[in-house]
């Protein structure tokens, strides 16, 4: 069924009687061409691409959940392409590119807003960075446009421009930079899945992987055995059960990361900020909540919850920020569990088992890759060949010393 | 040559203060030694700390003597406040003179322990009198000592003496505004 | 979470800077193949449940190594790292 406005009045003269699910909830088959692990935003990407760009439509995407219950469903939505190395850079202009067609290309209201990214600076040594980050995305064909203290006074008056820790000196805006509706990227490739016949199978575990003779053959799961020659593995914060299964450790840790909503307002905040010296950003959703969030809590954790000092120091930026955040009651907070790599950057590989590949380690910023992390890990499992913006997310780059370290913080799980 | 002047690290900076049942004064400690025994060096360390009347400190210990204090401050060291380091202890303990690093503040009043239970993560209840903690004041460093029931010594980094008397001058008004109402 | 330090007693988490799971108490020989140093480094079990990492804690200067539960937050113990294989 198309979504269409057309369809919206209509379906309302009628009663609203005549819409369909959004997709199937079919039993598993005994066996398929490939198998995606994972229905996050990531798996379902991937499925969506291996079936569009690549005709391969006897695939499924086994979800041990339900679809969007991880991490896809718990992010604070920003959407940006504003890396600076190579590797990084070239990858996440492809997905923004992705992004502003996304919404035709599905069907589907992503609510894609393109409301402008700032990110702050406090010194000459920070404005200086940031004015070569500003280049490389130029460079890329990305925007970016610097903004002195007057400038990002004109865009966010209410900010304390004077506090004495972190006085504000300027701005990189990123134009292209914003939100979309998390959970409805999910759901719009799933449908878009779905509708390209991809089983997309719910409450159903992988629980081991098959393997002969260093060949992948097929998984076993909750709901049965199934076979495949191919096998995907997209599950985020738990890359390390799941790679475990095929007998592999991976370079990640898994973390959490806690974010925060208030009750709804009135628009006040129109853009995104980001104010990474404090640990603290914050944009405004449809729904009027202020969302925003800080730093990982910094040990590894599988549980879906965080401590208070994180809490406390997320508020504590955030007033020093906006003091006029404090009359806003916050709501919700939650946590999610981010794959942690030793760069701060993902991995869209082979392994060295045939017909099983892997991607995994996207950190706090995975959400914004969706629809490129899909369309190479579709590349990669359909050709065999690594697509050429994803062709540095290597699996051994730790040992061969080819990191893509953004921040610069070196091999430390946490710190990126 | 130029005369400098000797500041303390809280001069000028409006103590003592009085609010409800707090007095935030500074509290100027003297001569601060960090004493770092030698590997199986214990014994010959409590030896040439005995003219003082101490031994050295357990973990979260203090002892008082009459002129100097001693406080355990991190695993195999301590500080020797109030005295020179005595005679001897130089050659079984690494000592590093530690005497302008510090600033020292003494909170007391039976509102005392209210005061800090706002900046430090400790639980003060089952903080015995005549014990001490390495532990953080908001954001900062902190050794704390307990000299008497009613008496918090409090050290931290020189450099942090305006922030230090900041925050718990903020935590002594907000205490005594909700006692006054 | 409260992380008891073998020195100062149970401290509040705030107390302590977190580094990482063990493996990294353990390095490797010098003359290692790289492979050794790479799982030093990077490579980890990453359990969910049950593990032992290292945190250090800022007041005293203590490398304490906990033995906690990551998919609960509980925490059951923890040892010096300076006296591991001692007594
Ligand atoms: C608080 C928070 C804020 C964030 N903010 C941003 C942001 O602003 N911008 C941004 O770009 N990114 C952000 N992220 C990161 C982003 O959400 C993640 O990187 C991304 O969602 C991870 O990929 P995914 O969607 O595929 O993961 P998930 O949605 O977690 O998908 C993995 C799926 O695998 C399933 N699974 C696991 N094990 C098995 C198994 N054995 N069998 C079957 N299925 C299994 C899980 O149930 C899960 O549904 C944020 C994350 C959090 C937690
Ligand atoms: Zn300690």
């Amino acid at each position: 069924m198309r979504y269409s406005g057309l369809r919206v009045l209509t379906e309302g003269l009628f009663g609203n009687k005549g819409w369909k699910p959004a997709w199937r909830d079919p039993a598993p088959k005994a066996q398929y061409d490939a198998i995606i692990i994972g229905g996050g935003g990531h798996g379902l990407s991937t499925a969506y691409y291996l079936a569009k760009n690549h005709g391969l439509t006897n695939i499924a995407v086994l979800e041990k959940g339900y679809l969007g219950s991880g991490n896809i469903g718990r992010n604070t939505t920003i959407v940006r392409a504003n890396y600076f190395l190579q590797g990084n850079s070239e990858f996440y202009s492809h997905s923004l590119k992705l992004w502003e067609g996304l919404e035709s290309e599905l069907n589907y209201n992503v609510m894609h807003s393109q409301r402008g990214l700032i990110n702050l600076f406090h010194s000459d040594g920070q404005r200086d960075a940031f004015v070569r980050r500003g280049n490389a995305m130029i460079n890329q064909g990305d925007d970016a446009i610097l903004l002195d203290r007057e400038g990002v006074r004109r865009h966010l008056p209410y900010l304390d421009f004077e506090q004495t820790r972190f006085p504000i000196y300027g701005g990189l805006l990123h134009p292209r930079g914003g939100t979309a509706r998390h959970d409805a990227v999910a759901w719009g490739y799933a449908r878009g899945a779905d509708r390209r016949g991809v089983d997309l199978i719910q409450n159903c575990e992988v629980t081991g992987i098959d393997i002969e003779n260093g060949r992948v053959t097929g998984v076993q799961t909750t709901r049965g055995a199934i076979r495949a020659k191919k096998v995907g593995m997209v599950v985020a914060g738990r890359s390390s059960q799941v790679a475990a299964m095929a007998g592999m450790r991976l370079p990640i840790e898994s973390h959490v990361l806690q974010a925060f909503v208030t009750e709804g307002l009135k628009p006040v905040i129109d853009h995104v900020i980001s104010f990474g010296m404090g640990h603290f950003y914050m944009s405004q959703s449809d729904k009027g909540g202020l969302v925003f969030g800080g730093d990982l809590d910094f040990y590894a954790s599988y549980a879906a919850r965080g401590n208070l000092p994180i809490i406390e120091h997320v508020m504590e930026a955030g007033m020093t920020l906006m003091p006029m955040i404090g009359r806003a009651k916050v709501l919700r907070s939650w946590g999610g569990i981010m794959d942690m790599s030793p760069d701060g950057s993902p991995i869209i590989d082979k392994t060295p088992i045939d017909g099983l590949f892997v991607d995994c380690g996207w950190n706090y910023g995975g959400f914004k890759a969706v629809p490129a992390s899909g369309w190479c890990m579709a590349h990669l499992m359909a050709t065999g060949e690594s697509h050429p913006v994803a062709r540095r997310f290597r699996l051994d780059r730790f040992a061969t010393g080819h990191v893509i370290d953004e921040e610069g913080t070196g091999s430390q799980h946490n710190l990126h | 040559m130029a005369e400098l002047i000797a500041k303390s690290p809280g001069a000028g900076l409006h103590l003592p203060v009085t609010r409800g049942g707090a007095t935030l004064a500074e509290w100027l400690p003297g001569a601060i030694t960090s004493v770092a025994p030698f590997a199986g060096a214990g014994d010959k360390v409590d030896a040439a700390l005995t003219p003082l009347g101490m031994g050295f400190p357990a973990p979260n210990g203090m002892a008082q003597g009459k002129t100097a204090r001693i406080v355990w401050t991190g695993r195999g060291q301590a500080f020797l406040i109030g005295a020179p380091a005595p005679e001897g202890l130089g050659a079984v303990a690494a000592l590093t003179d530690q005497s302008d690093g510090w600033a020292g503040l003494r909170l007391a009043g039976p509102a005392a322990a209210d005061v800090l239970a706002r900046l430090v993560p400790l639980d003060l209840d089952s903080f015995a009198p005549g014990t001490a903690a390495r532990s953080l004041l908001g954001h900062m460093a902190l050794i704390l000592m307990r000299p008497d029931p009613e008496v918090w010594d409090i050290l931290v980094f020189r450099s942090m003496a305006r922030t230090a008397i900041h925050e718990l001058d903020t935590a002594m008004v907000q205490l005594a505004a909700r006692a006054a109402g | 979470m409260r992380i008891p330090c073998p020195l100062c007693g149970t401290r509040d988490r705030r107390e302590f800077t977190y580094y990482g799971s063990e493996d990294y108490a353990n390095r490797p020989a010098a003359d290692a193949p790289a492979q050794a140093w790479d799982d030093h480094l990077h490579n980890r079990d990453n359990p969910c449940g049950p593990t032992r990492d290292l945190w250090y804690h800022d007041p005293c200067g203590a490398w304490v190594r906990v033995h906690r539960d990551t998919a609960t937050h509980a925490v059951h113990g923890s040892d010096l790292v300076a006296e591991r294989g001692q007594a």
